[in-house]
């Protein structure tokens, strides 16, 4: 390969690789608004999915715990969501769990995770999350792992069944020591 | 500018990228098991191709041989960054569902099979061509091969029950092997149609 070769190929692939740069650069300022919209909208119509009855929805920062304090129809709180992530198959799952004022759970939803469709991506089925509802910590075990517990595994996907119990059970056992130390 | 019409129907049926070449098997594995998301990869497939196809067509006269593999690669990773921004603007949830499949599509062998072997040789309306036929040659099969296997592994299509509550899933269906076993039906099914095709 003489000189002259060897700087033409640096020189097309320069302006090709700026180019597609400045054209991505550009879509991203298009659809970033857009994709924070979104976002916005699922994440607000998460937090009224898993409380119904949520009039206000604040965010509350307490040392290093970060959660959404719901406010009732009276202006008193009746619960609060947490975030939490745990890692699954397919990279970290990020959870959102409602807990009410007793520590048990209101409510779980997936909102992001790298799962195999079709398999752990079941996860963000209401038949498998819509178990949790109601169910404090000491029931939150995969059936098949601990006699107490009350999950029942998907088919085909345990590590991603467990990934989310794990993780909401953590979080609530996280939350219990918090308000015992308070 | 000499335009092949021959080669679109030739792309979309008799060297079909999954039934015939068997190019691109691992997303079309990992996808096809759901309606709603083979429709999204569809969609994006042909997108991206028909895009990678006409820009390679028309910057191959001024790249040199030695660079084009990058120079290939970047226009393609370009277009499906474009799609993977506009996925998650216009459609939150396929593009969650899609997940990792969808920047993988970069690396899609069809795509820079067809971008080697065809648009870098060729005009660009007949590149445009062999990018439309090629993916929606793509998306057709996907799409089929989803139906069968969402309705079978999951007794669904787009998530309606078809079958009643009782039906117990196949679950093979779902999963990679199902795949490959529905593919081979439906090759059986093709060379068989092709055969009498001949005779006659």
């Amino acid at each position: 390969m003489n000189k002259k070769e060897i700087v033409g190929g640096i020189l097309i692939l320069t302006i090709i690789t700026s180019l597609s740069g400045y054209l991505l650069a550009y879509v991203y300022k298009v659809t970033k608004p857009a994709i924070e919209k979104q976002q916005k909208i699922e994440e607000d119509n998460i937090n009224k999915e898993i409380f119904p009855d949520g009039v206000e929805f604040h965010e509350v920062e307490q040392g290093d715990i970060k959660y959404i304090s719901v406010l009732g129809s009276e202006g008193k709180e009746i619960g609060k969501i947490f975030t939490t992530t745990s890692p699954g198959y397919g990279g970290d799952i990020k959870i959102k769990i409602g807990v009410d004022e007793d520590l048990k759970i209101k409510g779980v939803k997936i909102l992001q995770h790298n799962e195999t469709p079709g398999l752990g991506a079941k996860i963000t089925e209401k038949k498998f999350l819509s178990q949790f509802d109601g169910k404090g910590k000491e029931k939150i075990y995969l059936k098949k792992d601990n006699s107490e517990g009350e999950i029942d595994t998907i088919t085909g996907a345990t590590i991603s069944s467990k990934a989310v119990t794990e993780g909401v059970r953590k979080l609530l056992e996280t939350i219990e020591v918090e308000k015992n130390e308070n | 500018m000499k335009i092949d019409f021959k080669n679109f129907v030739n792309a979309l049926w008799k060297e079909n990228a999954i039934f015939y070449l068997m190019l691109g098997l691992c997303p079309f594995l990992a996808v096809s098991s759901s309606v709603r998301d083979s429709i999204g990869m569809g969609i994006a497939v042909i997108f991206v191709l028909a895009g990678s196809n006409v820009t390679i067509s028309l910057i191959r006269k001024f790249v040199p041989s030695h660079v084009r593999i990058p120079a290939f690669i970047v226009v393609i990773a370009t277009f499906v960054t474009i799609v993977d921004y506009s996925l998650a603007a216009l459609s939150p949830q396929i593009h969650r569902n899609l997940g990792v499949y969808l920047p993988l599509v970069v690396v899609n062998c069809i795509i820079l099979g067809r971008a080697e072997a065809y648009a870098s040789k060729n005009n660009v309306i007949s590149s445009l061509l062999d990018g439309l036929g090629v993916g929606i040659g793509f998306a057709l099969v996907i799409f089929v091969v989803s139906i069968v296997r969402e309705l079978f592994g999951n007794g669904t299509i787009l998530g309606h029950q078809i079958f009643g509550a009782n039906f117990t899933p196949f679950l093979i269906m779902i999963m990679p092997p199902g795949a490959f076993i529905v593919i081979g039906f439906f090759i059986a099914l093709k060379q068989g149609i092709e055969r009498r095709g001949k005779k006659c």
